[in-house]
């Protein structure tokens, strides 16, 4: 049972303006979003909101109030390239990526050039079996139509999103038909077959080369591409505005720009939050004593107990226990700072087993019989090899189909969930140390930058409500991720052929898997919505924005990332309402810790399994939400308008309207 | 303290329990604990100082107080009522610490200090003193009682009496008889000049042929008809009294060819497709030389009852489906991982014991077999035959599934009752066996309402616009099933029924003439457990505001209309890149390219089935929640149904969180959209042209159907924190496991196992 939206059959439906409803993709506004940087991904998701949508509409009445939504919507400057006229050629949902089209023409982003095209290429579709097309190579994507006009056919995969190509055999077919599969970081891997000719350029090399750009000596995309939005999205985080929000400086913390050039650490900010009493060669001692300079500093202080969340590298104790003075009268310092707690808790994120191994290698962990009052705990969470094995386990589980009787333990054999469960509880009991125990907490893994940025995140999102508004949690990413040198270049390999490099793992999208969990718990918390997150973790490979490219602020600020690429929140942030979720409501200070349950965990299907079309939802239930609060504006409307209405009739003629007038009046007050 | 006298029941005590909360606070601190009592109970015996089990760590938040058995419930009577907390569902009949007999699945005393535990059943004796008693419950309640204080030798009189009266030696002596005869009588006043008798609720019985009538119109079942012949269950003991048959079998025919039938249940109609086509469900027959060839007269019989004289489908479902004893082990095992076992050793490898169990497995066949039934009704316009040997436990539940699919007016929540009415009630599924109410025969135990509960709430999670009612009214349907005071889930077929209800009848001095639903009423009057407030709990807000958006365009949405647009939707839909269909073909071929060769090589799919392809053509299109629904059937759609499965487990609830959260911010959407819309009419007058709500009693300020309600339109409030996960449900004090050694606080200090949510809830900033 696959879901396909074919274009006849919404078309036939309630005419255009089913279709206008609720969504951007319809009407007018078609071309915009297949011209729009989204990427196809978003796209399908978009689709199969517009086609979820178009099915619950019951009849005419939301059309113009649809209308007027999407001409809000629509923005002058996100069209660029060939419109799509007819209502039936609207892009609608198809298998994988697959959007209808009716032209053989490849929209293209601004700045983007196409490479090559090669005619009589089969997509080896593993749904639907084999499709004839074209397929067109720009320096961002890869395009493939049907070259039928009556089931058109599209599929469109960003470059970034390529791991590794692989040949594959194609039986039977002699010399010169060549297979290709595109292993992909995204859970999927499409597989082609085209015949080689002498005067073409070969395929591989070329994707290989523009999947690749690093690796050839070539620019990423996110340099090249030159939309312009109506909203910066270099803007959304201000650190020294993100600290005067959470109230600091204040007595105990100062906002410092020790590191300015990145001479203390060069994989952490410019502007630290650190101690108001320490000197700045204590600070440079204790930066020796810390794994790759990463001293303590505070991330996020509670409102009211002035607890504090502090992230730093492990110590460097080593296998002769080392001890460091300055380091631990720093902790002592930020101790005393929260004068609700006369102890600090210090997470260390690995298995224990391993920060004791760590030791041998110049490593390690504060040991309590040096720093005094201090608990240390270890979240016994597995390193990022076994991430990566994890989700690697996983793809083949989901794609490219399933084996319907051992689904779930399937899914158990993966463990990601249990790796999922591992993190929330780590989280959880961060949060709680600060919330309940009042106490300052020091959280670290060896380097500081990957499970302690997953940690030190989610706990402030379970502890401070502004990071579940769409804004905030953009803060948030920029600031415990991308700030803090969360290495996303090495992580996920943007631009670099090297698909076995050790480095790459997927800890980013642990942890929005993590916050998607969150959202399935608390339904109404989040003002974004699932769109979002799958948006974010598209453009974590695509390489079209910059947001997420290089290792650290120091790499960002040399390679001018700022000033020569577009911000993937510049995007998001034009049309927020597409990322919003109709349930939100403000649970401002609330603590909301997730249920850190086997029994509520759920794998993502939404993200992880999208490219199978069986796998899909029918109904999403926001969609039933958004069109009532469409209706109730409407009536909204329609009463305040009759209510006009029934105020100047009933001074013209009072007598003939009495019954809706005398019912009419008392109504102003009851609503 | 207490005389161990039982309390003389009074009518008094069946009243609302706002006059004895008066009561309570003006009391002393040294108070007489009295159990609430419904007319015709008595207390059997009673303990006192005894400890109800709250959580499974800690003895500090335990209750002290009264145990009480009635001839009706287990009743504990606490001596510090807390105070309770606003937002749970509160039953009429049955307080928040009792459990009636019939909801007992077993009875189990332990002695901690000799290590001794017994599992209690009749007229048993019991050879230690218990100290603690631990009550498994049908509705998957567990509840942990300690006698450590308690006198030894009333503790044990209570505990076998609880074991004793929960194993009736007979159907009669199930309280609900007792209660609807002393009820009857008393309230007889009160009826005289009052409603009509079936005024309370108005979901078609079935026990009448002007109800069969009603659905053969509502279906333009044009060549059906009502038929007589099993007139006070001449025919077959098990079939109502009225049956609907082909319009040409006659009804000597059908008595000659009863007695083939297995119990002589002759084929009986269900239901018939706007097509012509329809569903029908018959018992097998066991001489093969008869069954030819009355299957082959049925068979034609039924092929002339359809316009377009389509073939007939025959569906063995006995062939194609678990059966009742795998349904009964696969639940056994659900339940035991979901609330017997410790809850940290089910953590581990969660997904995999779910799957263990099959019971997600059994729920996703009954309704992949249930789909492809619609494709022969409603893609092939056949007719189809539903067999099974006694016609009376799978065929109820792929019958009203099938229709719940095909027929909108049944996820409305009197079509919804009419059909448990129709196909399960009236078709003869022997609850009584099934629920296994007398604890007689483990054997004939099995869940298969429970099973179609599970089916219908995948479907209203795949659409949750599509029903008019909630989980929580399918929870509370459930939970119905173990309270023996309504005559819809206490017998095996309607001859029991009405036999039983005679001779009732007859004890009580009620007239002849009566109407049963009157003395003995089913359980669709849901005014007889909850109050109207909590009975809008039932409602769904998406349906209601469905229904709202319909009306507001002047057009209400029926069955035909919504069935015309789709089939006009179907023409135009040929625009598909298909694997082996022929658009795909004709490409290939003229390209005469690649694309042929490699064809064997790599296509993945098979060829399509034509159900299959029905399937996908439909989920290719639009949903309309309003017309045909088909449940996605992945492994990966049909999850666990968590209200019914883990209200009661307190480490699985979670605070402030869950469905309820969103269902609260919908209510408040639909009842401020529902305010607008009745000031709209008021502002409009009363137009002749505008259509009413679909249902009565429209969104007047007195009469609105949301639980929650809107205060102010700019000022959205946040979610009370009342709201859980287990919503409108509660989990404290509703599972107590026996603690186990190692409590889960040391696990989760040391291996981060899991996190106790529980033990912070204070957490406002």
């Amino acid at each position: 049972m696959e879901k396909q939206a074919g274009a006849g059959g919404a078309a036939d439906g309630a005419g255009p303006s089913r279709k206008l409803w609720g969504s951007p993709t319809g009407g007018p506004a078609a071309g915009e979003t297949l011209d729009s940087p989204t990427g196809s991904h978003v796209e399908w998701c978009k689709q199969l909101i517009a086609a979820t949508i178009s099915s619950q509409i019951s009849g005419p009445v939301p059309s113009d109030i649809a209308n007027r939504e999407n001409k809000a919507r629509r923005r002058p400057d996100f069209m660029v390239s060939k419109r799509l006229t007819a209502p039936r050629n609207l892009p609608a949902l198809r298998y994988g990526a697959q959007v209808i089209m009716s032209q053989n023409q490849v929209p293209l982003l601004p700045g983007e050039t196409i490479q090559t095209t090669v005619k009589d290429v089969m997509y080896i579709c593993p749904f639907s079996g084999l499709v004839n097309g074209t397929l067109t190579i720009t320096d961002y994507k890869l395009y493939f139509t049907t070259v039928e006009k009556e089931s058109p056919f599209v599929l469109d995969v960003n470059l970034g999103v390529i791991s590794r190509l692989e040949t594959i055999s194609v039986p039977n077919q002699g010399e010169n038909t060549k297979g290709l599969e595109l292993v992909c970081k995204d859970m999927r891997s499409p597989r082609f077959a085209y015949k080689t000719e002498e005067s073409h350029p070969d395929v591989v090399e070329l994707l290989a080369k523009h999947a690749f750009p690093l690796s050839h000596g070539l620019p990423l995309f996110a340099f090249l591409y030159k939309e312009q939005f109506p909203v910066d999205g270099w803007k959304v985080y201000d650190p020294t505005a993100e600290y005067r929000r959470q109230g600091l400086p204040n007595e105990s913390w100062t906002i410092s720009k020790m590191n300015s050039t990145y001479e203390l650490c060069d994989t952490y900010p410019s502007i630290l939050v650190i101690p108001t009493n320490i000197t700045e060669e204590d600070i440079k001692r204790v930066a020796v004593f810390r794994a790759k300079h990463r001293i303590p500093v505070l991330s996020w202080i509670h409102p009211e107990t002035q607890a504090t969340i502090i992230r730093c590298s492990q110590p460097l104790v080593g296998p002769s226990d080392r001890r460091c003075k300055e380091d631990e009268r720093f902790l002592q310092i930020i101790m005393d700072a929260n004068a609700q707690s006369h102890k600090l808790t210090i997470f260390d994120a690995r298995q224990s087993s391993v920060a004791v191994t760590n030791k041998a290698k110049d490593g390690g962990y504060e040991s309590e019989s040096f720093y005094p009052n201090v608990e240390l705990n270890f979240l016994e969470i597995p390193n990022i090899h076994v991430m990566r094995e994890s989700l690697r386990k996983m793809k083949d589980v989901v794609y490219p189909t399933i084996d319907e009787a051992h689904w779930h333990s399937a899914i158990d054999q993966t463990h990601w969930l249990e790796y999922i469960r591992l993190l929330l509880a780590g989280a959880a009991k961060v949060a709680d140390k600060l919330e309940s125990g009042k106490t300052s907490v020091v959280v670290h893994c060896s380097d500081g930058w990957d499970r302690t940025a997953q940690l030190t995140s989610l706990a402030m999102l379970m502890l401070d409500s502004h990071y579940r508004t769409l804004r905030g949690f953009q803060v948030l990413v920029e600031k415990e991720w991308i700030s803090f040198g969360h290495k996303f270049a090495a992580r996920v390999g943007h631009g670099d052929e090297n698909h076995a490099n050790s480095e790459r793992s997927p800890l980013f999208i642990q942890f929005i898997d993590c916050v998607w969990q969150m959202t399935r718990q608390f339904p109404a918390a989040f003002e974004f919505n699932e769109l979002f997150l799958i948006t974010v973790l598209d453009h974590l490979y695509s390489c079209l924005f910059g947001t997420f490219l290089y290792n650290s602020e120091q790499e960002r600020a040399a390679k001018e990332v700022q000033t020569t690429t577009v911000s993937l929140w510049s995007y998001i942030n034009s049309q927020p309402e597409d990322f919003t979720n109709p349930f939100y409501v403000d649970y401002e200070h609330h603590v909301l810790y997730p249920l850190v349950s086997s029994r509520h965990l759920e794998l993502w299907t939404g993200y992880y399994a999208r490219w199978n079309p069986r796998m899909r939802p029918q109904v999403p239930v926001h969609q039933t939400l958004k069109e009532l609060l469409f209706l109730r504006a409407e009536l909204q409307r329609r009463v305040e308008e009759l209510q006009r209405d029934a105020t100047s009739h009933s001074l013209s003629s009072s007598s003939e309207h009495s019954p809706a007038h005398s019912t009419g009046t008392p109504l102003h007050t009851a609503v | 303290m207490f005389s161990g006298k039982p309390m003389k029941p009074t009518f008094k005590c069946y009243l609302p329990p706002v006059q004895t909360d008066v009561k309570k606070t003006i009391e002393p601190p040294i108070k007489k604990l009295e159990p609430k009592l419904l007319p015709g109970e008595i207390v059997v015996n009673e303990v006192n100082f005894v400890r109800k089990c709250i959580s499974a760590e800690s003895s500090h938040d335990d209750l002290w107080g009264k145990l009480i058995c009635t001839n009706f419930k287990v009743s504990f009577i606490p001596q510090d009522v807390p105070s309770k907390q606003k937002s749970q569902l509160s039953h009429l009949l049955l307080g928040e610490h009792d459990i009636p007999l019939t909801c007992l699945e077993q009875v189990v005393t332990v002695n901690d200090t000799k290590g001794k535990k017994k599992v209690l059943g009749s007229n048993q004796k019991l050879k230690f003193n218990p100290t603690e008693l631990i009550l498994y419950c049908k509705d998957l309640r567990i509840i942990r009682f300690c006698f450590h204080e308690a006198g030894p030798e009333s503790a044990k009189k209570v505990c076998l009496a609880i074991a004793h009266y929960s194993h009736p030696a007979d159907l009669q002596l199930l309280f609900g008889f007792e209660y609807q005869g002393r009820r009857y009588h008393e309230s007889k006043g009160e009826r005289v000049n009052g409603s009509s008798p079936r005024g309370g609720f108005r979901t078609p019985i079935f026990d009448r042929s002007s109800d069969w009538d009603r659905e053969i119109k509502r279906t333009g079942a044009s060549e059906w008809r009502v038929c007589t012949i099993n007139d006070d269950h001449n025919v077959s003991q098990s079939l109502p009294e009225y049956i609907v048959v082909p319009v040409s079998l006659a009804d000597q025919d059908l008595k000659k060819y009863s007695i083939y039938f297995t119990d002589h249940r002759i084929p009986l109609w269900c239901w018939n497709h706007q097509n012509g086509s329809a569903l029908v469900r018959m018992a097998s027959i066991s001489d093969p030389v008869q069954q030819k060839k009355i299957d082959q007269r049925v068979f034609t019989a039924i092929t002339k009852s359809h316009p377009q004289r389509s073939e007939v489908v025959r569906s063995d479902l006995d062939k194609c489906l678990p059966n009742i004893q795998d349904i009964q082990s696969a639940f056994v095992k659900i339940r035991q991982i979901c609330v017997i076992d410790p809850f940290e050793e089910s953590e581990e490898r969660w997904l995999t014991s779910i799957e263990n169990s099959r019971w997600l497995e059994y729920v996703r066949a009954f309704l992949k077999h249930s789909a492809e039934i619609v494709f022969h009704l409603d893609g092939k316009n056949s007719s189809v035959i539903l067999q099974e040997e006694e016609d009376r436990d799978l065929n109820c539940v792929v019958s009203s599934l099938v229709q719940l699919m095909l027929d909108p007016h049944y996820r409305s929540l009197l079509g919804f009752q009419s059909l448990v009415q129709k196909e399960w009630v009236m078709a003869g599924h022997r609850f009584l066996d099934r629920c296994n109410h007398l604890k007689k025969n483990e054997k004939e135990e099995s869940p298969l309402f429970m099973l179609f509960l599970d089916c219908v709430w995948q479907m209203m999670n795949q659409y949750p616009a599509a029903f008019e009612f909630t989980e929580t009214y399918l929870t509370v349907l459930s939970d119905s099933m173990w309270i023996p005071l309504f005559s819809t889930f206490l017998f095996n077929s309607p001859k029991q029924r009405a036999q039983h209800l005679k001779d009732f009848a007859k004890n009580k001095a009620i007239p002849q003439s009566e109407d049963q639903a009157v003395y003995f009423p089913p359980v669709w009057d849901w005014s007889q457990q909850f109050s109207t407030k909590d009975q809008t709990l039932f409602n769904n807000p998406m349906y209601v505001g469905k229904g709202a958006a319909c009306v507001q365009n002047g057009e209400v949405k029926t069955f035909r209309r919504t069935k015309k647009t789709y089939s006009s939707t179907l023409r135009g839909m040929s625009v598909s890149v298909r694997n082996g269909t022929r658009s795909g073909e004709e490409t290939l071929t003229r390209r005469g390219s690649l694309v042929s060769e490699l064809k064997p090589d790599f296509s993945p799919v098979k060829v399509e089935t034509p159900s299959e392809r029905f399937f996908r053509d439909w989920f290719s299109r639009p949903v309309d929640q309003q017309g045909l629904l088909i449940p996605l059937l992945l492994p990966s759609h049909v999850a666990l149904w968590k209200l019914y499965f883990l209200r009661w487990v307190p480490e699985a609830c979670i605070p402030r969180g869950g469905p309820s959260t969103s269902y609260h911010k919908l209510s408040l959407l639909v009842d401020e959209i529902e305010t607008l819309q009745s000031h709209l009419r008021q502002y409009k007058g009363p137009s002749p042209g505008s259509t009413p709500l679909p249902s009565p009693g429209g969104p007047l300020s007195d009469h609105r159907r949301m639980y929650f309600k809107a205060s102010s339109r700019h000022n959205p409030p946040t979610p009370p924190d009342f709201l859980t996960s287990s919503f409108p449900f509660t989990p404290v004090g509703n599972l107590c496991r026996r603690s186990i050694h190692g409590t889960p606080i040391s696990k989760f200090l040391n291996g981060a196992r899991i996190w106790l949510s529980t033990e912070t809830l204070n957490d406002t900033v």
